[in-house]
């Protein structure tokens, strides 16, 4: 017996009755925002080359790819992420359109993450791009893009921001060694403050290095502010944190309260991200569910340099939890035809019906007491006989 | 408001812990008296605590079913990934060490060596960090048979006082990293959290800075 006929691989599953209208309202939902905000729908294809996420900067481990390989025996990943697939289509495809360009998908990623963790290796993702534009107007734009996603489908959630100039500025400064910086890195993203401390204890003491011990502890409201001027003197760093502060009094407008948070401690795919960073959090999830900010590194390489910023928010979880709210998808009416005459009369009071606003279903089966005990076993409260 | 829930490691860990809340003045009797009970509230219920495997401790946290988790940096090395490190407790003292047989240079030869281990990936990363290639052979129950059986050149393991390599005539090669008891919390958590982690933390750390003060 073939065990694999009978499962699917790990991390993925079917999505059944109730879970796809669940999939569907959320990412509705947030479409429509996007939609409200002028951005188009694209659709990448699933397989990309892996060439396109293997450099160091795309922030996509070769570990965690699915890979397969073409007619030609060339290397190709079912789709890991869209952003990268997007920068590739926009500066091979769009170099004649009218810039900035504002563009939208809902595909799902794969990653094949570690087994029996239970993370889900297909991510069905929704996300935004704004390219061809730089500067406050353009984040401000994708920062409440992202916000009115969240609150769309969310009662309770945190957007937090950052800036990517921050560390990076500070680490450039450091005299340590290009592995010393890395492993500060790590230890800032996962805010270990006492492995940070010792790393730093070997270094010589200066500004830099007390900035970046303060690093982790930089995050919440907006006494971040205050507390991280008293300790960065970096003019990098702290244009950076004022742009941040700008940024974030644009958005203390929109009324967000609590909601809205900073953390100058952000380092995520640093090497991707060149300004702001954020991400968004829903209470009662473990993890981000939003990621996102400006990477304008990622067209440096390509014909068309220029500026872009945008998320993506991963709604596998927000559509487990909207399950339990959506509406039940039973019919009200079972429409039976009571002979082989009168199918077509049926079919057409069905459809009288549904036109109506009613949920009518057309009864498949033949049998008048087979139809009844079907209509009983599925909770159909009336059977209509026709 | 909703009690921050902490998942301990099962044993001296746990143990410790407590002791360490209870000098911080809050009530631990349902732990003492657990019974059969799985979680535990702690203080006036601000706290609820649960017990778990190591391995799993780190589990609970990633996924945010535990806010916070304290856990010993061995199993963090072995198995972390995705939270927050944010504060060394400085109990559950140890080491991890390169052990092989006494007397016996470990790096002589040419040949590759085999090392056998419970900690597979800590020491795949130690040799990878000193460009060797290594075989890793896991070992789910004492290590130190294995170099005495012949299965391997030297082992990766735990080290507290050294006796159970002395009495099987093997020593410390080597020291790969110190270890000791960490607080962890789930990235979300301290997000959504912050006011309530952060209050603890300071207060713990007051503690654990005394106590280490007071040791040394």
């Amino acid at each position: 017996m073939n065990y694999n006929l009978k499962i699917t691989p790990e991390g993925t599953k079917d999505y059944l009755f109730k879970e796809c209208t669940a999939v569907n309202y959320v990412s509705k939902k947030i479409e429509k925002v996007f939609i409200n905000h002028q951005f188009h729908q694209v659709i990448t294809p699933g397989l990309e080359f892996y060439d396109l996420f293997s450099s160091e900067s795309s922030g996509i481990s070769q570990e965690s790819m699915f890979k397969t390989s073409d007619n030609s025996n060339r290397i190709v990943v079912v789709r890991p992420d869209s952003t990268l697939p997007i920068s590739r289509m926009v500066s091979t495809r769009l170099q004649n359109e009218v810039f900035p360009v504002r563009l939208f998908y809902n595909q799902p990623v794969y990653r094949n993450n570690p087994g029996l963790t239970g993370r889900p290796n297909e991510i069905l993702q929704l996300g935004v791009e704004l390219i061809g534009s730089v500067g406050k107007r353009a984040d401000i734009e994708v920062v409440t893009t992202a916000v009115e996603s969240l609150a769309a489908v969310s009662d309770d959630f945190r957007l937090e921001i950052g800036h990517s100039m921050v560390f990076n500025a500070l680490s450039d400064e450091l005299d340590a060694t290009q592995s010393q910086k890395e492993l500060i890195k790590t230890y800032i993203e996962n805010k270990n403050i006492s492995a940070l401390n010792d790393c730093l204890d070997k270094l010589e003491q200066n500004q830099t290095v007390s900035a970046i011990r303060k690093l982790p502890s930089l995050f919440g409201g907006e006494e971040v502010f205050s507390k991280a001027e008293e300790f960065i003197k970096s003019p990098k760093a702290l244009e950076a944190i004022d742009y941040l502060k700008l940024l974030y009094q644009m958005l203390l407008t929109l009324n967000l309260g609590d909601k809205l948070s900073l953390d100058l401690g952000l380092v995520q795919r640093n090497e991707y991200y060149s300004g702001i960073v954020f991400s968004g959090y829903i209470l009662g999830y473990g993890d981000a569910v939003l990621s996102g900010g400006r990477y304008d590194k990622i067209f440096d390489n390509t014909d068309m340099p220029m500026g872009a910023a945008g998320f993506a928010i991963n709604i596998n979880h927000i559509a487990e939890k909207a399950r339990y709210k959506s509406r039940s998808n039973i019919p009200e009416v079972l429409v039976f035809a009571k002979s082989d005459d009168s199918i077509m009369q049926a079919v057409e009071y069905t459809y009288k019906l549904v036109k109506e606003g009613i949920k009518a279903q057309f009864s498949d089966l033949s049998d008048e007491k087979e139809a009844r005990e079907f209509a009983k076993k599925l909770g159909i409260k009336k059977i209509e006989v026709i | 408001m909703k009690p921050l829930r902490i998942a301990l490691t099962k044993g001296r860990l746990e143990k410790k812990t407590i002791e360490l809340f209870e000098e911080l003045g809050y009530n631990c009797d349902e732990v003492h008296n657990k019974g059969r009970k799985l979680i535990m509230t702690v203080g006036d219920g601000e706290f609820e605590v649960v017990l778990a495997k190591a391995a799993d401790v780190i589990t609970y946290v990633e996924h945010g079913v535990c806010d916070l988790g304290v856990v010993g940096k061995d199993t963090i090395l072995e198995n972390g990934s995705s939270f927050y490190e944010l504060l060394d407790l400085g109990f559950g003292k140890c080491r991890f060490a390169l052990a092989g047989k006494k007397n016996v240079d470990f790096y002589h030869g040419y040949g590759s060596k085999t090392v056998a281990t419970k900690y597979p990936n800590v020491t795949r990363k130690f040799f990878e960090s000193k460009n060797m290639d290594v075989q890793v052979i896991k070992i789910e129950g004492s290590v130190e048979l294995a170099p005495l059986v012949g299965l391997s050149d030297g082992i990766v393991d735990i080290v507290e006082t050294g006796s159970t390599l002395k009495a099987n005539h093997l020593e410390v090669k080597e020291y790969v990293t110190d270890i000791s008891a960490r607080l962890i919390a789930n990235t979300a958590s301290l997000k959504l959290r912050k006011k309530e982690i952060e209050e603890l933390v300071s207060k713990m750390e007051a503690v654990t800075l005394n106590d280490n003060n007071s040791n040394s």
